[in-house]
């Protein structure tokens, strides 16, 4: 199935300057110590926005989408169509005089100098090479499309092997305990890459093996400081988003309460509203 | 009989006579044309050969067939890539070569330059299975992989990122996918080696 490009592609001036409403104000403080870092690392700065990086971390899809049922009918008809156009293969064919062959040899008249072809002194059959053929697929197992009960399990990532998924984290920012994408804030003298590869590494209890797309940022979310927290010069914090991809699927088992590895269609279960309308436009489904 | 016969040399003299008349004008302005060349068609129709202009025009020298020659590798800046090459390679031809199609055809929608896309040599591989008794190995099938490659050339760091994502999105089960930068080696695998060359190249350096 193609995946609708045309949504997906937007020039990236546009998508940084959006600006979200800052209406929908995130409640963060920290304690007085980490303020008091913070400003002296942005003390020559005259920005009064703290600079976050955020990975995005998503786990592509393993095995192809079901189809509807349209789509089977017309598969099925499209094979069919092919089948009666088709040729036979040599394999047919030798099965086909094999056989031949056979029913001629039960006639009371037969003559085996009669056959023209000399190979008949064959042991083997090609029917024989079926059956040898068949008996070896049964043996074959393939593995399971689809967990079961293993689809609720939200920190395993071999849930919904069709669909790509995406990690949140739960943090608690201020008082309350969020969901969000991994963020980490952003220190002078590296990238913001960087920032968004350290994001990755320090989440506690995960080895998450990545590689990044590229160095431009695909997202961007901005929000204000509530009144109390907002110290002099500081407003409230941008946080950009790297798009990266897994790239083994092996890794140690997640902590339940604290990862999530989620749908497109079940963010909206998870994020605050105006962090989701962002977050929304640089994820894809298909 | 003999009126008949006068008129009939009447004509052919005068058609003589146009035809000598129309050689020598054609003499008259075409100095440098050699006189090989002077034929006319002579068709009842008074307008016939009214449109030709080809023999007046100076004669073009026959092109000669030029070896390809390697275009230029054009090497990566800080916001574009360079020349990429996007291998697809499986086993089965109909989904390799479907993928192929779908990856040039995302690139001719978002305005990326493809530079060529074509076909590697396919490669069978022996699968051989050990007797159960007996060290005597024989075939058990023959599988073959098909590779294509789609050349992309001036891609924009900017859009890299999007495009990596889709392709690797649609990635169907049973296709491997490698992104490499082109080098000329990968230009001179496309080559058939000639063996008689290579000796006597061989032979002349001994």
């Amino acid at each position: 199935m193609a995946a609708p490009f045309t949504r997906v592609y937007q020039p990236l001036w546009r998508k940084l300057t959006t600006t979200v409403l800052s209406t929908g104000v995130r409640n963060v403080s920290s304690t007085r110590q980490q303020w008091a870092e913070l400003n002296v690392k942005t003390a020559g700065a005259a920005s009064p926005w703290v600079l976050h990086g955020a990975v995005c971390l998503q786990r592509l899809p393993v095995v192809s989408q079901d189809r509807s049922p349209i789509e089977e009918d017309f598969m099925e008809l499209m094979r069919q169509i092919e089948f009666e156009k088709s040729l036979l293969a040599d394999h047919e064919v030798k099965v086909l005089e094999d056989s031949a062959r056979m029913s001629r040899k039960q006639d009371e008249d037969y003559d085996s100098d009669e056959e023209d072809d000399y190979k008949n002194k064959k042991i083997v059959t090609a029917q024989d090479l079926e059956d040898v053929w068949e008996q070896n697929l049964k043996r074959f197992q393939p593995a399971p499309r689809s967990q079961g009960d293993g689809e609720k399990d939200l920190s395993s990532s071999e849930r919904c092997l069709a669909d790509s998924l995406v990690l949140l984290v739960k943090k608690d920012v201020g008082s309350q305990k969020i969901w969000l994408l991994p963020q980490i804030e952003w220190q002078t003298g590296e990238t913001l890459r960087q920032t968004a590869e350290r994001a990755l590494a320090s989440l506690p209890g995960a080895d998450l093996k990545a590689t990044f797309l590229g160095n431009a940022p695909c997202g961007f979310y901005k929000y204000k400081y509530p009144k109390d927290v907002q110290k002099e010069g500081l407003v409230g914090a941008k946080v950009f988003f790297f798009k990266a991809v897994m790239s083994s699927q092996k890794h140690l088992p997640l902590e339940k309460n604290t990862f999530a590895w989620v749908k497109k269609d079940e963010l909206q279960e998870f994020l605050k509203p105006e962090y989701l309308k962002q977050v929304r436009r640089f994820i894809m489904a298909l | 009989m003999n009126a008949l016969l006068k008129k009939v040399l009447l004509l052919q003299n005068a058609r003589a006579l146009v035809c000598v008349a129309s050689s020598v004008q054609s003499q008259v302005l075409t100095p440098q044309m050699p006189l090989g060349v002077l034929y006319r068609q002579y068709r009842s129709m008074p307008t016939h050969g009214i449109g030709r202009y080809k023999r007046l025009l100076p004669k073009l020298q026959k092109k000669k067939k030029e070896k390809t020659q390697m275009k230029e590798i054009i090497g990566a800046t800080t916001t574009k890539f360079g020349v990429i090459n996007v291998c697809v390679s499986g086993y089965d031809m109909t989904v390799v070569e479907h993928y192929s199609q779908y990856i040039h055809n995302l690139c001719k929608h978002l305005d990326i330059k493809v530079d060529e896309s074509y076909a590697l040599p396919t490669k069978s591989t022996e699968v051989m299975v050990m007797q159960e008794q007996g060290m005597k190995m024989f075939v058990d099938a023959v599988l073959k992989t098909h590779e294509r490659v789609v050349q992309i050339s001036e891609l924009k760091a900017t859009l890299f990122p999007i495009l990596i994502e889709v392709i690797l999105m649609n990635q169907p089960e049973g296709v491997q996918l490698c992104l490499k930068e082109h080098t000329k080696a990968d230009y001179l695998t496309r080559f058939k080696s000639r063996p008689e060359l290579e000796q006597l190249l061989a032979k002349i350096n001994n």
